[in-house]
Parts: structure tokens; sequence; C-alpha cells
């Protein structure tokens, strides 16, 4: 206490040596982005992981598919092709065996080649449960993963699953022998270096900012990377995000404004596009265990009663495609007579109303999520409020954070719930984990039908479209039947990238695919 | 004198244990748990059960208080749930970027707020009154976030005079650190400008207004000792809000760090509340409460030095 200044003067110069003292860490804690042929791209959200095999975040996706690749891509355009592999598997008669022959020119980006031993390294490592790995349920179908010859790999299933293929670009990627053990599990999470063999080798993670990553030079697709650093900017605030793109301090935005999405697109400098995604619903998670949902005629009038193309059109401007079964219009197994059957038309709407244990209405409570995740699920909650007014139906939004609401949803505690779901985007995921039993979200709507569990497992096993096709018509007409779930439609991917930007294109998935991009 | 000082460190501590109590209390019983965010949607009771026991979030409210007070008094602020990072490098690295804003915003905030205030006692009716009275209304009806948009609009996207947002270090050059600082500083000062130029102006018009002022003048002092004199009598409440405005715009940094998207501490804390990181959100918003309590303790000890009759009441 003796030390402290004792006059005006002493007590203002040590304020004000206090005050340049606080600035000088921030000058020794932030190293500078480099110069050179920069690709800055932004996210709406905060990624806690770059480990594909625990990824949640479908933006985030960008940073592990940038350092990890797998053995077949399901690539912007919805096209399954072969990426580590030479070509797509061989696939046993009984559908239970996929052998897969490997590229002979892939080293990881440690400078080890890759082969089929860190291939079974990884997926041993993904599907050991101790491991804890997030996304391990969805390949437990895998009994066995046996090394064939060092560029040879086979994979046996205990039972016929075609999905498996289409799952790996999301939620997989291949890392060396022994790596998960030498570094632990942080070490993927937060600075996977040399771990992959992407065209992006990580480099930095300033939290709540940036995560750059630099070129592998050794990548096997030669010429490619075509920039020499990627930087993932966060920005969560629509408008800010909007105006770095605008006065050029990034290159490419995803999840632009929906309301200001096509005047942006025609400004100076910019360019924009929009693509349906395969897997991105906005659903109506519809509790058919609590009344007054527990009544298919009520389900039904709910379903006929939302006017789907307004709420496209006039709501979120475009970026949704209408549909009233979980299946995207673009969709191969997209089923047009039953999306009629579900679809709007406010006279079947009061006739199922009619026919329903509450034939003079009800009232609902609605869960939506606070905060907006491709779209807001806000604003069409409140066109639907004034729709479903029409036949008498009230309903009460209910306001919740996502980590709440999808707790809600998932232990099947709302009444009604609607949220913006995003799957791979092949027919099965979304159907498989809302409409059948002992799946994660099974009890979002409680359905458990044996016909149409039945028919899943006979979906998984076939391979060919035009079959998967046919047994998802079946599918959609039960579901057309039934309305266990209610579904307003499909989100479209969207971006504004600058003009200097080339090669970009949209990806279906929605996560930004940069590997290609020229700047 | 000391034993004041001893007294009032002694309250101050008290006034932290409460609010870390309290903050502990409220984080624990919100909904909504981090093992959701960290596991994602699609995790199985049974994984969120082993999540929870490993992370301790299953042991009783009482025992997490306790392991927590203790590690906060050994330094330890623990490991984010979420992000696996320590708490105190994540602090550490965020807090000199907001620091750096709420300090030029409250450099800003007593200069023009003093400034104006003063000018305006000086002569009541004129210029500098009005305009007083003119920024005083602008600026306590103007929300931070829409000028920060607005700023970004017109500045940073038709003018190209400055970025939109992020933040440059100190290291990178004065010039570019300050591009990157004046509009979040600006947006985050202008509320807080009005405020501290109204007190200035009503303080200093009223010790104006003393009898020993007009002694002084009788004795023939001159107009710019009288003024001085006059102001060392006025700023005691002045301090006391600027105080408490230092505090304040810590709370308000969380909305313009959004807005201008810095990496700051706020930025920080927001992310802790959507992901229910429990440990990062009570250690920053304990850092916040240690910033308000230390900040009011500093104006009372300035007060103490400016103005004899408070050491004397001592």
């Amino acid at each position: 206490m003796a030390s402290l200044p004792t006059n005006r003067r002493q007590f203002l110069a040590a304020g004000a040596g206090g005050a340049f003292a606080s600035l000088l860490p921030a000058s020794l804690l932030h190293a500078q982005p480099t110069n050179g042929k920069t690709l800055t791209i932004v996210l709406p959200s905060n990624p806690i992981t770059i480990d594909p095999i625990n990824q949640l975040n479908h933006d985030a996706m960008v940073l592990g598919q940038t350092v990890f690749e797998n053995l077949v891509e399901y690539d912007a355009d919805g096209v399954l092709k072969p990426q580590l592999a030479k070509a797509l598997p061989v696939i046993s008669a009984d559908k239970k065996t996929y052998t897969f022959e490997l590229r002979d020119d892939v080293t990881f980006q440690n400078g080890k080649k890759m082969t089929a031993e860190d291939v079974k390294y990884s997926f041993d490592y993904l599907l050991d449960a101790n491991n804890k790995a997030l996304r391990r349920p969805l390949f437990t179908r895998i009994t066995k993963v046996t090394v064939l010859d060092p560029l040879k790999v086979q994979f046996e299933l205990s039972e016929p699953y075609g999905p498996w293929l289409y799952f790996l670009t999301k939620y997989m990627g291949i890392f060396p022998a022994g790596s998960r053990k030498e570094h632990g599990d942080d070490y993927f999470k937060t600075k996977p270096v040399g771990m992959g063999t992407g065209f992006g080798m990580f480099e930095e993670w300033k939290p709540n900012d940036y995560i750059s990553f630099k070129k592998n030079p050794n990548y096997w697709r030669k010429g490619l990377p075509a920039w020499d650093r990627l930087v993932v900017k966060m920005i969560p605030e629509d408008a800010t995000r909007v105006a770095y793109l605008l006065t050029g301090q990034v290159d490419i935005i995803s999840a632009p404004p929906p309301r200001e999405f096509n005047r942006l697109k025609t400004m100076p400098g910019v360019t924009g596009a929009s693509r349906p995604t395969l897997g991105g619903a906005l659903l109506m998670f519809t509790n058919n265990l609590k009344a007054p949902l527990d009544d298919v005629n009520f389900r039904k009038a709910l379903s006929c009663a939302i006017d789907r193309k307004t709420i496209g059109d006039k709501v979120y401007y475009g970026l949704l495609d209408p549909s009233a079964v979980p299946a995207p219009p673009r969709g191969y197994w997209y089923d047009a007579a039953a999306d009629k059957e579900l679809g709007f038309d406010l006279d079947r709407a009061k006739e199922y109303l009619a026919k329903s244990k509450y034939p003079t209405g009800a009232e609902i409570d609605i869960s939506i999520q606070a905060e907006p995740y491709l779209l807001d699920t806000k604003d069409a909650a409140i066109f639907l409020q004034a729709q479903l007014a029409k036949i008498g139906v009230k309903i009460n939004l209910k306001v919740y954070e996502f980590s709440v609401l999808i707790q809600q949803i998932a232990r099947g505690e709302h009444q009604m719930a609607m949220q913006v779901f995003m799957s791979p985007g092949e027919a099965s995921y979304l159907i498989q984990n809302t409409l059948t039993p002992g799946q994660f979200l099974s009890k979002s709507t409680g359905y458990d039908n044996p016909e149409l569990n039945a028919l899943m497992v006979t979906a998984f096993a076939e391979t060919e479209q035009a079959k998967i096709k046919e047994v998802y018509g079946k599918i959609q007409a039960i579901i057309a039947r039934d309305a266990p779930l209610g579904v307003l439609g499909y989100v479209h991917a969207s971006n504004l990238w600058r003009d200097s930007v080339k090669d970009f294109k949209v990806n279906q998935a929605l996560t930004i695919s940069v590997g290609e991009v020229k700047v | 004198m000391l034993r004041l000082i001893a007294g009032r460190i002694v309250s101050s501590i008290g006034t932290l244990l409460f609010v870390g109590f309290a903050l502990f209390a409220l984080t624990r019983s919100g909904p909504g748990s981090p093992a959701r965010i960290v596991l994602g949607a699609d995790a199985t009771a049974e994984q969120i059960a082993q999540f929870e026991q490993a992370n301790g979030l299953d042991r009783p409210f009482v025992a997490q208080y306790g392991s927590w007070l203790s590690d906060i008094l050994h330094g330890d602020f623990g490991r984010s749930f979420v992000t696996g990072r320590d708490v105190a490098v994540e602090i550490f690295n965020s807090l000199p970027v907001t620091l750096s804003i709420v300090l030029f915003a409250f450099a800003i905030a007593v200069g023009f707020g003093v400034g104006i205030g003063i000018l305006a006692a000086l002569r009541p009716g004129g210029v500098f009154d009005r305009v007083s009275r003119f920024a005083s209304v602008v600026g306590l009806s103007i929300p931070a976030f829409w000028l920060g948009i607005v700023l970004i609009r017109f500045i940073a996207v038709d003018l190209r005079w400055l970025p939109p947002g992020g933040y440059v270090p100190l290291s990178a050059g004065l010039s570019a650190h300050l591009k990157t600082i004046l509009m979040p500083a600006v947006s985050l000062a202008i509320y807080y400008v009005a405020v501290l130029a109204r007190m200035t102006q009503a303080s200093l018009q009223e010790t104006l207004r003393g009898d020993y002022v007009r002694t002084a003048r009788a004795m023939g002092l001159s107009s710019r000792q009288v003024v001085l004199y006059a102001l060392v009598n006025a700023l005691p409440p002045v301090i006391n809000l600027a105080a408490l405005s230092f505090g304040y715009m810590f709370g308000w940094a969380l909305i313009i760090e959004q807005v201008f998207n810095v990496p700051g501490l706020s930025r920080a804390l927001l992310n802790a509340i959507s992901q229910r990181d429990f440990l990062l959100l009570q250690g920053i918003v304990f850092l916040f409460t240690v910033i308000f309590v230390v900040a009011n303790l500093a104006a009372d000890l300035v007060n103490r030095v400016l103005d004899p009759r408070q050491r004397v009441a001592a």
C-alpha cells in the first residue's frame, strides 16, 4: 500500500501507463495472415472440432474435408465417386462384403504412404466403442475390416446396408495407422497436423476468429488446390458476413440471409447461386403419442392445411422447395403421388379434421429454435399460425435454444417442434432416424410401424437406384397414409462469392467445397 | 486510509464470493446440457451419461461448486467441456482484444463526455450547451448495435474508409489497429458520452453556484483558477459514474463484438452461453465481476485522492 501514487499527477501517470500496458499483450498474441493466393471463406457458426468422426455441424465439415479424405466421396452434385479408392467397391452377391482397391499414389501429410493398413486402423478406431466416436452408430453394421494386400481392403457387414458409403464424406476420414494412440483425440480435434491425405494442411486455429490451412504440396490430385492458403473465418452476424464479402475481405460466404440473397447476388463484384440440398429438410416433429397429434386424421388435416408453396416463395424467397414427404423433390426417390396426398388442400384439411377426434379444432404448442440455422424457422412458424387458424387449430409458439430444443425432441417431451434437419442427402437417414424404433430421434414422432420397418430393411439391401426408388415409393405411400411426420420442404444451399473466385460450385450437401476453387 | 482500503477490499471479496455462488447456481439451473452440444443431436442417453460422468456434471451441486471455488482460488479456471481448451488461456487470449476496445471507448466517452459537459456548464445556453443537449438526446436514443450496423454500411461498405470488422493487433501497426477498433469503440462509447456529458454539466454547474466559488471570485482568483477548483469538487460523482460505465461497457461489448465480428471476450462469452460451456461462462462472467468491483474500488480511491473531505470523513 505504501507504493500507491499519492498525488493526482502520479496517479494519472500510473493510470495512463496501465492503460497503455494493457494494450501490449494484444500485439503479442495475434499472428497476422500471410500474403499469397489466399482463399477466405466464412461460416456462420463457431466450430468445436476438426475431427470428422466427431463433427456435428454441417457447415464446419469443410474443416475435416480439407484435411481428411475417404474411400469414396459423395460429391457436390450428389454423385458417389471414388476418392482414395481406385473405383467404387466390388459388392458381393449377398451384399454384405465390400472390397475396395486403393490408389497407389496417395501419401499422408506427414509423408507416409497410405495403405490398406491405415484404412483398417481408421475404421477399427471408429468402431471401437471405447473411443466414443460420435459418428460410430452410423457404421456399426461393419463387423470386420480385413487387409487383403497393401492396396486392397475388405469390409464385412452384419446385414446388407448400402447407405454407409454415402455417410463417409460427412462423418469419416482416413488417418495414419497408430496416429490416434500417438497423438490423442485432442490433437485431431484442434490441430491435426500431418494426419490426413487432403488438399489442405492444418496451420492455425484462433478461437472465435479463424482456422487456417496451407496447401498440401504433395496432394495426389496434381494441380490442386489452386490456392496457397485457406482461411475459414467465423462470422455469426448476417449483416457483418455480407459486409465482409462486399468489401472484399472474404471470398465466399455461406448461409446469406434469404430475404437479401436475390439482391446481393446482383451486386457488382459479387456472384451468387443456390441449389436444393438433398438432405436439408424443414420438419415439424409431430409427437404421435400426444393429443391431439395422436389422431391420424388430425395430423393429415394439419398437413393439408399448410400452403408450402407460399412458405417457400414468400417466406423463404425461393430457398425452400415444398415437399410434404421426407424426400426432396429433386431426389430420385421422391414420390409425387405421396406428396400430393399430404399437400395443400384446405377443403380436404377440413374433411380430415371433421373425421378426427377433434372436429372443432385444438390448441398445440410448437417448439421452435431461437437461433436461425440455414433458415429462421420463426418466420415459417408465424405463417403456420395464421394458416392453421383457418381450420380452427390454435398454435402457441415456444422458443428454445438449440441445445434445449433438441433434448426436448429427442426425449419426446414436445407436442410439435419445428427445426431444419440436415442429413447426408441419401434416402434412408431421415426416415430411419425419425420413423423407426431405437434411433436417436425415434421419440420425436413416437411412430413404430412394422410394415415400414420391414421396407427399410429391404431398401438397405438394394444398391440399384431403380429398385431403391420403388421401395421408397412404398415407404412414402405409408407415410402419406399415416402422416407421422410433418415436412414443409427441403432447403437450398446458397452461397455468395467474389467474382475473383472461379470454379466454385454450390454443394447440394451444404458444406462449402473448396478443393477445386481457383482464386 | 489504509484501514478504509482494507475494508473495501474485504467487502469486495464478499461481493465476489456471493456473485460466484449466484453465477454457479444460475448456470447449473438452466435447461440444456453441454453434452448435447459436444455429442450432438443424435447422441444416445448412454453417451450423454458417460459424458456427464467424465466431466463431473453428475455430481451434487454443492460438490461441483466446492471444486470450482477451490480451483479458482488456486488460479485454475478448468478446461472447457466443449473445446477442451484451458479456460484461463482462452480468457487470456481474448481479454486484450476486448480491453483495447473498451479502453478506447472509455477514453472517447470520458474525453468527449467530460469535455462537452465542462464547456456546456461554463456557458449555459451557449453553443456547447445546445450541442451537449443534442448529443445527449442522440447518444441516449441510438442503440449501439444499430449504430454499429449503420457505421458498417456507410463507413466500411460504401466509403471503404475502414474495414467492416475484425481485429488487428497493435503489433501490426498503430494505424491498422486503430482502424479496426475505431467503429466498435465509437458505437460502444456514444451512450456514455451522452451520460457523462450530462452528469459533468450538472455537477459543475451546481458547484459553480457554491458559496466558496463566489468567495474565491471575490478574493480575486482568475476565472481559470476558479473553474479548476470547482472542477475538482465537481468530479467525484462523474468519476463514480465513469467507473460504473467502464464496468457496463464490458456488458455492452457483448453486442458490439458480435456486430463487428471481433474475436474478444464477449464473443467467447456468447459462444459459451449457447454451447452451455459452463466453466468458460463462469470464468468470463467472474472476470467481468472482478473488473466491475475493481473499477468501483478504484473510483473510491481516486475520489479520496481528489477530495480531502472524503479522507476527513473516513
